[in-house]
């Protein structure tokens, strides 16, 4: 074998070896959103997620999450019996909500370049976020556009009540 | 001995049906017309639908009592025509008040929304009528009868009113004294 060759083979084992994954759920982790309806201001969580991340410098890095539906809480009960409807989260046909990482590029200060598809309501669409690693603990957040998901469509599709776009918040720490 | 007044359980119900609904009356034409915020009527349709669920179940009491206990017959001095108006005047009233609520029930029940109807508290959930969930004509078909039905039902309550205070005036009939409590039979 070539010096170069096993040099580059060695280089790449070092980098899957440092490869750290991350296991994250709700047990160290927050996943939430945020929106208004009627001009007031909700917040919830999903209670039961999951995701796998591997971040760069890693060769291969991805990030997969999958979370239920059903698991979404706000602390309002109204809201809590209204999202499982066919309108809104429609939990009877689409269970589950997945995301799947297309690129993560490292950028400055700690912070990743996320750019993946998430699936909801059986509709898969692009989202972009910025991923901050900050005192070991891992944050992102992006908008959603509900009616791009057909979330509401039928109720609202005016955005008269709900908005049309969700902030969705995800914490991890990373810290053990 | 004829009893000259309904018992005291049929006028409390009476009575409460009445502020049922004047509540429900004055809460629904102001959810709808009122210059009100998104998040006051957001509430206030909420209030309105237990209220609702309320005065529904206090009618079906007052409808079960009223088949169980005979009413006092109307008064004998009443010309005949007076009487049969009466009854029937009645008879509409109960089926209005029936009529509304339920129509409003099933507008809910259809609602793309799906907003539960809670009577005011968590724990009393009351249920979506079955089979009609996101059907938008049952819902707009409900809408137009709730609103039209609770038109009629203001003119109907101005109606029986009117005739009471025509009877005392007219017929020196005081019938507000077989709706309310006494001692006397």
């Amino acid at each position: 074998m070539k010096p170069i060759v096993f040099v580059f083979l060695c280089l790449i084992t070092i980098n899957e070896v440092l490869a750290e994954t991350i296991d994250a759920s709700a047990n160290n982790g927050t996943l939430g959103f945020v929106g208004e309806h009627a001009g007031m201001v909700f917040t919830g969580t999903f209670t039961r997620w999951q995701a796998e991340l591997v971040l760069p410098p890693a060769v291969n890095p991805k990030i997969s999450a999958e979370f239920e539906l059903n698991s979404a809480t706000t602390g309002d009960s109204v809201y809590d019996s209204t999202l499982p409807e066919g309108d809104w989260f429609d939990v009877e046909n689409f269970p589950t909500a997945t995301f799947e990482s297309e690129s993560i590029v490292l950028g400055t200060d700690d912070k990743f370049e996320v750019i993946g598809n998430l699936q909801l309501r059986g509709k898969s669409l692009p989202v972009e976020f910025i991923l901050h690693r900050k005192d070991g603990k891992l944050t992102a957040e992006f908008d959603i556009d509900r009616l791009a998901y057909e979330i509401g469509a039928e109720s609202d599709p005016d955005a008269e009540w709900v908005s049309q776009y969700i902030n969705m918040r995800l914490t991890i720490s990373t810290s053990t | 001995m004829t009893r000259l007044r309904y018992n005291g359980f049929a006028i409390a119900l009476h009575w409460l049906t009445a502020i049922g609904v004047l509540v429900l009356i004055g809460s629904g034409l102001y959810m709808v017309n009122g210059d009100i915020s998104k998040a006051d009527q957001f509430s206030l349709y909420q209030w309105h639908k237990a209220v609702g669920v309320i005065v529904l179940n206090v009618v079906l009491l007052r409808i079960l009592v009223r088949l169980l206990c005979k009413p006092p017959g109307l008064p004998e001095s009443l010309p005949q025509l007076h009487k049969h108006a009466a009854k029937l005047g009645h008879f509409l009233l109960y089926l209005l008040v029936i009529m509304i609520p339920i129509s409003g029930w099933f507008m809910v029940s259809a609602s793309p929304f799906g907003l539960p109807t809670f009577v005011f508290v968590d724990w009393i959930k009351w249920p979506h009528i079955p089979f009609v969930e996101r059907n938008k004509t049952v819902e707009s078909i409900a809408n137009w009868t709730h609103m039209i039905l609770a038109y009629a039902f203001i003119c109907f309550i101005c109606g029986h009113i009117l005739a009471v205070i025509h009877h005392h005036r007219h017929h020196r009939l005081n019938l507000l004294k077989r709706m309310w409590w006494s001692r006397d039979k």
